[in-house]
């Protein structure tokens, strides 16, 4: 469904990510884990459109995506979830979540949607006329996934969910990717930095270290490799 | 009460108390113009953090855009002098949209949206200073377009008012029937744009794209076209207010900038992104500005504007009724 | 004076004194009153110009109300030689006098604001300043005529005459704005410009820098208001504070070139005649063409020159070479601080706390670091180590706890303030002043620490010296790669001879190679005995820096001390690859 071929990307003027492959298929659930400053967002910026690649291609469902302008994504289908969540501080959660199903077909299965949301994160449903600007962090998480799927996507795109969340919280967000996942079957690319929690609900995933792609593979191997945590705190190479 | 031949004569009091009372009037009447005219420069510098120098311009271009359609040979002309007038007004708003627009198509968004999103200032001094020179343009333009008569939108509705009294001895309030109408308008038109904008989806697409460009690309809004249509709205509106006030004011190509720190005033003090916010900080601001015609000579109203207007950025930028969405 | 100050300034007088000459031999060749006039008005718009350029080029500090300054003047002028029987050549120094008064007054409540909020609360002022003179019913006023005694007047006969003073007030303003701009004056105010955070980091008082370019600019804005006044003989109200005045101020400087003295000169030399000719022509028919033309001439450089035209074609057409680096031979690079160690740890930090709101960013984190030592920040993403610097450094008040440099409280202090005590910071973002050599970069530091104009120099070029990057002094900063950038504000920082460093994220985004070069440079320094604290993320490079590490988890510490201990810890573990690694690892 989604393919990244050598993909290379320059940020603020630094090598943000060299030659980066990677392949989404339909219904897989993929995830990309590494260290800080390893180009995980930059990846995901680049898949939506925000970042302009060097070199390399982007496709969806055989759409070139680099030909096409960044707010066209979520009408072909594409669902972000941003890093640190970013929405919109100063409209109601309900509608946030309007604003996700933005696109037409998040309109015509608004009703649908809508139900599904609440049933996954009740509290949306309790808080929908607050400003989601004062909302908690985990509540504002719920929110911003709440979003991605009110466009009723084709593919869901995370960035770094657990990010600034109590451990408690981050599980709990967690478990409902998985839900859509396996219940609604959407097709998932996660990015994250808790390994464990994201590698073990994926498919397949990729480890990312200063812009490389180090290791790929399917979970049990991942997470039996002792390379993951040498690169995550520093104790590879020199 | 004194007595001379058979006439009565006021007593102080009561000329007081007109002179009170009359101003309370007028103070909301034409509070309620500046209000609507506030939105507009609200939606665009409180709503999407543009600062647009050349608001009074829009507002200028929306009285000069009424007296043309209305009056002479102007196509709305048959409409006569009762109706015509506001008419003209209101029609002044599209028009402005589309000029809005296409301002900000070709200059206004080279300097702000995501292409200046996340720099030091926001793309401020850009905004600032290309505003400002679109201002020196409009206001000569205009010039050298329309002369410098003054020139106003007649009505005799604005020679005829309702009285109402007398109340206290021979004190009277006198509503002028044409900022009787203006002053309806005027809310009309503001209720039916914080209807847009809270509850359609257009308009809550304006304030997502407002609130965070690049989440709200995310979602598919087209970030560059919600500006456009955000500053064509803000346009427009102010230009029906220009409108309403033409037909009791005299004008000419330099009367915006006479109502730039109104404006600014306004909208400040009613905090920013806030459309309602806006419009009661317009109110208070004409409001002050009308009381204040009981005690000060008319060159000094002006002048008490700027300090007032100094005054709230100082002390309380963050205005009266700014929408709080930080957590308590 | 700042270095290589001697040789411009040299370079400058000449051309200054070459086109002031050709100038004056022109219009001795005119004979028309009107074109005299003309000549005579553009230096005149050409000084307003400089005087706004130097708070709003130079500083950043965009005014859009110096028609306060200018009407000062030309009032003051006017009104001394009308009721004192002044004359204007001493009017005009009364009126810089008063000028300098005003912009105390406004400065200081104005200076609280900033960004457009400060452009739009200048323009207030003259303009009340014009409501209340109409007021007070100050209509037109004309100058008295002195056929006895003219020119002890400032009347001329000849009108070459007043063209001539134009150009003398030019000389003397431009000569102004050169020695601004050749001091630390003008680096101050760019630093500011630049990044105002960064400067009060670097130790400037921008409170105070500011309000010296607000008083030296309505001084000589001022000088500008009083020759117009003698020039045309009457003043009104709206001729000198009137907004277009303002604009002109603006237009005049932005097309020319901002932050350079020849901007002002060119913006008047091509807009003034421009729209005074224009005027002239067509202004029968189009009454207000000058006024478009000002502001199409703005909107055209906004768009396409926006920083004006100097710039633009000196970028374009004048790519130079690289200038030699300035003999640096003179000066020696600074002796190495001695190495003494005081008896206890140089920075204790105990129970820091700062809330946002009810997220607690930094909680009660307490740790301690001993003089000549290395400290790394590690955590996770939103830990609170920025946070944590910018309490530190004054940038935000601390909720509660306390932060002690040997000894004395950092905190409740003004980030120049802080910095004052020796520490130094660095921030993510890198910004130089990419037109000016690498030495003029970096010697922003060392003013900031407020050592006189000698020694600055000497301790940055210590400075570039101990960061490895003596032999590029002299190169423009904009040509430097991102680790020499990096550098850059190691040696800025450094060049104030700070006790405690305070780095945030300096290896971002640099290779294996550059990573490797720039902790050499740490671990010199660290021989030198400077106090690092420095957060990072790329891991492998501050095992191999770092003496001890702190790990900050939302806000929280986690763990501290020796390296290898810490990331063999499990909740150091646990809070970068999750719980549940943790929990498989040890199943």
């Amino acid at each position: 469904m989604l393919e990244v071929r050598n993909l290379s990307v320059a940020y603020g003027g630094l090598r943000a990510l060299t030659d980066v492959s990677l392949t989404v298929a339909e219904g897989q659930f993929v995830t990309v884990v590494g260290p800080n400053g390893a180009g995980k967002s930059t990846l995901f910026k680049a898949i939506c459109g925000i970042v302009p690649p060097l070199q390399g291609s982007i496709s969806f469902r055989g759409i070139d995506l680099r030909a096409r302008a960044p707010s066209e994504r979520a009408h072909l289908g594409i669902a972000h979830v941003p890093e640190g969540r970013q929405v919109f501080k100063t409209l109601t959660v309900r509608e946030n979540l309007e604003m996700g199903a933005y696109t037409k077909t998040g309109r015509a299965q608004w009703r649908h949607t809508l139900e599904r949301i609440h049933a996954l994160f009740p509290i949306l449903h309790e808080r929908a006329y607050q400003l989601a600007g004062t909302l908690s962090g985990g509540e504002q998480q719920m929110v911003a996934v709440g979003r991605g799927l009110a466009s009723a996507p084709k593919l869901l795109m995370l960035d770094e969910p657990s990010m600034g969340l109590a451990p408690a919280v981050a599980d709990m967000i967690f478990e409902r990717i998985s839900q859509i996942h396996r219940e609604d079957g959407v097709t998932i690319l996660l990015v994250e930095q808790r390994v464990a929690e994201a590698l073990e609900l994926s498919d397949h995933g990729y480890v990312l270290e200063t812009g490389h792609v180090v290791l790929d593979g399917p979970y049990e191997t991942l997470l039996a490799d002792d390379r993951v945590r040498r690169s995550y705190l520093g104790l590879t190479g020199a | 009460m004194t007595q001379k031949g058979g006439e009565r004569q006021p007593v102080d009091l009561e000329v007081l108390i007109e002179n009170v009372l009359n101003a309370l009037a007028a103070g909301i009447t034409i509070g309620c113009i500046y209000g609507l005219m506030c939105i507009g420069l609200g939606l665009i510098f409180g709503v999407m953090k543009i600062v647009n120098f050349a608001q009074g311009e829009l507002l200028m271009l929306g009285m000069f855009t009424s007296l043309y359609l209305v009056t002479g040979g102007g196509v709305l002309a048959f409409l006569g002098p009762y109706v015509g007038p506001f008419v003209g007004a209101i029609c002044a708003g599209p028009i402005m949209f589309a000029g809005g627009a296409l301002l900000h198509k070709f200059l206004i968004s080279r300097v702000s949206g995501l292409r200046t999103a996340g720099t030091l200032d926001e793309g401020h001094f850009g905004q600032l200073v290309i505003t400002l020179g679109i201002s020196l343009i409009l206001q000569n333009g205009g010039l050298i377009l329309f002369g410098s008569t003054p020139q106003t939108v007649r009505t005799p509705l604005a020679s005829r008012a309702f009285e109402i009294g007398p109340i206290y001895g021979d004190a009277t309030v006198f509503l002028n029937k044409a900022r009787l109408v203006a002053c309806a308008i005027a809310i009309i038109v503001a209720i039916a744009l914080y209807l847009l904008m809270e509850y359609t989806r257009l308009g809550k697409a304006l304030r997502a794209a407002a609130d965070n460009p690049t989440a709200a690309t995310y979602m598919g809004i087209n970030v560059d076209r919600a500006y456009r249509i955000a500053f064509g709205i803000g346009s427009g509106i102010t230009a029906i207010a220009g409108g309403l006030m033409a037909t009791y004011l005299s004008f000419g190509p330099f009367v915006g900038f006479d109502y730039v720190i109104i404006m600014y005033s306004g909208v400040v003090l009613g905090g920013m992104g806030s459309i309602l916010g806006a419009f009661w900080g317009g109110l208070t601001v004409g409001f002050v500005q009308q009381c204040s015609a009981l005690v000060l000579p008319p060159q000094l109203q002006n002048a008490a504007i700027f300090v007032v207007f100094l005054l709230i950025i100082m002390l309380r930028p963050q205005g009266l009724f700014g929408r709080s969405a930080e957590r308590a | 004076m700042r270095q290589g100050a001697g040789p411009r300034l040299r370079r400058d007088l000449i051309a200054l004194a070459a086109i002031a000459a050709a100038y004056l031999a022109v219009s001795a060749f005119v004979s028309n009153s009107y074109y005299q006039l003309i000549l005579t008005m553009v230096p005149i718009w050409a000084v307003f110009g400089v005087s706004w350029n130097i708070l709003s080029g130079y500083g950043g500090q965009v005014s859009f109300g110096h028609a306060s300054f200018f009407g000062i003047g030309a009032y003051t002028v006017t009104l001394a030689l009308i009721y004192g029987d002044l004359t204007p050549w001493l009017g005009i120094p009364l009126g810089m006098l008063v000028a300098a008064v005003a912009a105390v007054l406004i400065g200081l409540p104005t200076f609280r604001l900033r960004g457009h909020y400060f452009a739009l609360a200048m323009l207030a002022y003259p303009l009340a300043i014009l409501y209340v003179l109409q007021y007070l019913g100050f209509q037109e006023m004309s100058l008295p005529m002195h056929r006895a005694h003219p020119v002890a007047y400032l009347a001329f006969t000849d009108p070459h005459w007043y063209t001539v003073t134009a150009i003398g007030l030019l000389i003397a303003g431009t000569l102004a704005c050169m020695l601004v701009e050749n001091s630390r004056f003008g680096l101050a105010l760019l630093a500011i410009r630049q990044n105002e955070l960064a400067a009060e980091a670097a130790g400037l008082n921008s409170r105070l820098w500011k309000m010296r370019a607000l008083v030296v600019s309505g001084m000589i804005a001022a000088a500008a208001g009083g020759l117009y006044a003698c020039v045309l003989l009457v003043v009104t109200p709206d001729s000198v504070f009137g907004m277009l005045v303002s604009a002109q101020a603006v237009v005049v400087t932005l097309f020319g070139g901002v932050a350079t003295v020849w901007g002002p000169i060119i913006g008047a030399a091509i807009l003034v005649p421009l729209a005074e000719s224009l005027n002239a022509t067509l202004g029968n028919y189009l009454p207000g063409i000058q006024g478009v033309v000002y502001g199409g001439a703005i909107v055209v450089i906004m768009l396409a020159a926006p920083e004006g035209l100097y710039w633009t074609i000196r970028d374009r057409w004048f790519r130079r070479a690289l200038p030699p680096p300035a003999p640096l031979v003179a000066a020696t690079p600074a002796p190495r601080p001695s190495a003494a160690r005081s008896a206890g740890p140089l920075l204790e930090v105990a129970g820091l706390s700062r809330s946002f709101g009810g997220l607690r960013a930094v909680s009660e984190v307490s740790f301690s670091v001993a003089e000549g030592e290395i400290l790394g920040i590690i955590g996770p993403n939103g830990a609170g180590k920025t946070t944590l610097f910018n309490v530190l450094n004054g940038v935000l008040a601390a909720d509660a706890g306390s932060a002690t440099l040997a000894g004395q409280s950092m905190l409740g202090r003004k980030v120049h303030q802080v910095c004052r005590m020796g520490v130094a910071r660095t921030f993510q973002v890198v910004r130089s002043f990419p037109r000016l050599p690498l030495l003029d970069n970096v010697i922003v530091g060392a003013y900031g620490a407020g050592l006189p104009d000698h020694t600055a120099v000497d301790a940055a070029v210590g400075a570039l010296a101990r960061v490895g990057l003596y032999r590029q002094a002299g190169t423009l900063a904009g040509q430097l790669s991102n680790k020499q950038l990096r550098l850059m504000e190691l040696a800025r920082g450094l060049a104030g001879r700070p006790r405690l460093l305070l780095l945030d994220e300096t290896l971002a985004g640099l290779g294996r190679d550059e990573c490797d070069e720039v902790l050499d440079v740490l671990a010199r320094l660290r021989d030198d005995g400077v106090t690092v604290v420095i957060i990072e993320h790329t891991m492998h490079a501050m095992m191999r820096i770092a003496d001890r590490f702190l790990v900050l988890d939302h806000g929280r510490v986690l763990a501290s001390g020796l390296p290898r201990e810490v990331v063999e810890n499990r909740s150091v573990i646990e809070a970068y690859l999750g719980k549940k690694w943790l929990a498989r690892q040890n199943a």
